[in-house]
């Protein structure tokens, strides 16, 4: 009884951890406020391409700044895991104002990525 | 009718440059650095501004701007820019405070002090900055606005126009014109032109005319 509960407690565990964890994507992009300006925000691209887990062989070394969007795209590396806390603190010390991560699907949707 | 002339244009006007020791745009981040020369022609002289600049935080700054001019050093500017940075959606701006100290470096004996008070914002279609400043007997007003044309893949030309407002003890005057800045990446080329609108300067004659190149890391 109780092996057959603990078998259904980890299979939810297990499934609940895969749906709610988009740490298996590549691709990632972070709203960022107030970055109008590719000139200005020189320094983002630099600070980000300096994070480990950042894969410098996709977009321009690892990061495309979307002026138009106000949004910064990264590419992580096969099994790397994206820190947040020190990606957030890279914009900042960019200049620049993080508010929200998203993960990118291979179809191009979006899911917010919890800090 | 001349000081009403002269208030509107302090009021109304845009940039010269003279005070900013550098681009005011960037760098904005961390350790950043850059290096802007400047090749300005004015009062039948032309003069070499080497500028560099350091970034501590996107609040912190140094700058030094010096002047060459008939192959010799004129007197250097070391300033401090304080910025308050705001930013919202695709829209940034800024608050500056930048206390500054004119150098003896060309000969003489007099260490001149200054200030200004600025304000730019940029969104990804218009640039402006305004800028109040003082330096030993010189005030001035400065502004320059205009749109913003962006490729989206790394550059951008800004068409501005720049109205420079000053007063000083040799007299007064209002310079203005257009400003053409192009970037590309981490490189910014800079040129401006200015006529005299009003000028009751004993100490200057004819147009301005400048091209800077500058470069951040």
């Amino acid at each position: 009884m109780f092996s057959k509960l603990s078998r259904y407690l980890a299979s939810a565990l297990l499934l609940g951890a895969f749906l709610s964890t988009p740490a298996m994507a590549k691709n990632y992009v972070v709203e960022v406020h107030g970055i109008v300006c590719q000139f200005c925000s020189f320094g983002v691209a630099k600070k980000l391409k300096k994070l480990d887990f950042i894969d410098q062989a996709k977009y321009q070394d690892g990061v495309k700044v979307d002026i138009e969007n106000q949004a910064v795209y990264f590419a992580v590396k096969e099994g790397a895991a994206v820190d947040q806390q020190a990606l957030f603190d890279a914009i900042e010390s960019g200049g620049y104002k993080p508010i929200k991560l998203h993960a990118l699907a291979d179809d191009g949707s979006r899911e917010e990525v919890s800090p | 009718m001349k000081k009403v002339t002269l208030l509107i244009g302090l009021l109304i006007t845009a940039v010269a440059q003279a005070h900013q020791p550098i681009m005011d745009m960037a760098p904005r981040w961390n350790g950043g650095y850059g290096v802007q020369t400047r090749v300005v022609n004015a009062n039948d002289r032309t003069t070499t501004f080497v500028e560099g600049v350091y970034t501590f935080k996107p609040s912190v700054r140094m700058t030094l701007k010096v002047p060459f001019a008939s192959g010799e050093v004129g007197d250097a500017i070391f300033a401090v820019p304080l910025k308050r940075y705001y930013n919202q959606g695709a829209f940034t701006s800024n608050f500056g405070f930048t206390p500054q100290v004119r150098m003896p470096t060309g000969g003489g004996n007099d260490w001149d002090l200054g200030a200004s008070f600025s304000y730019s914002s940029e969104s990804r279609r218009l640039y402006q900055l305004y800028d109040l400043y003082t330096l030993d007997d010189v005030v001035g007003f400065d502004a320059n606005a205009g749109p913003v044309f962006a490729d989206g893949n790394g550059s951008a030309l800004f068409a501005l126009w720049d109205v420079s407002a000053q007063k000083s003890d040799s007299g007064e005057r209002i310079l203005s014109g257009p400003v053409l800045m192009y970037y590309r990446k981490n490189v910014i080329l800079r040129a401006e032109f200015k006529y005299p609108v009003h000028d009751k300067d004993s100490a200057w004659d004819g147009n301005y005319l400048s091209f800077g190149i500058g470069v951040v890391y």
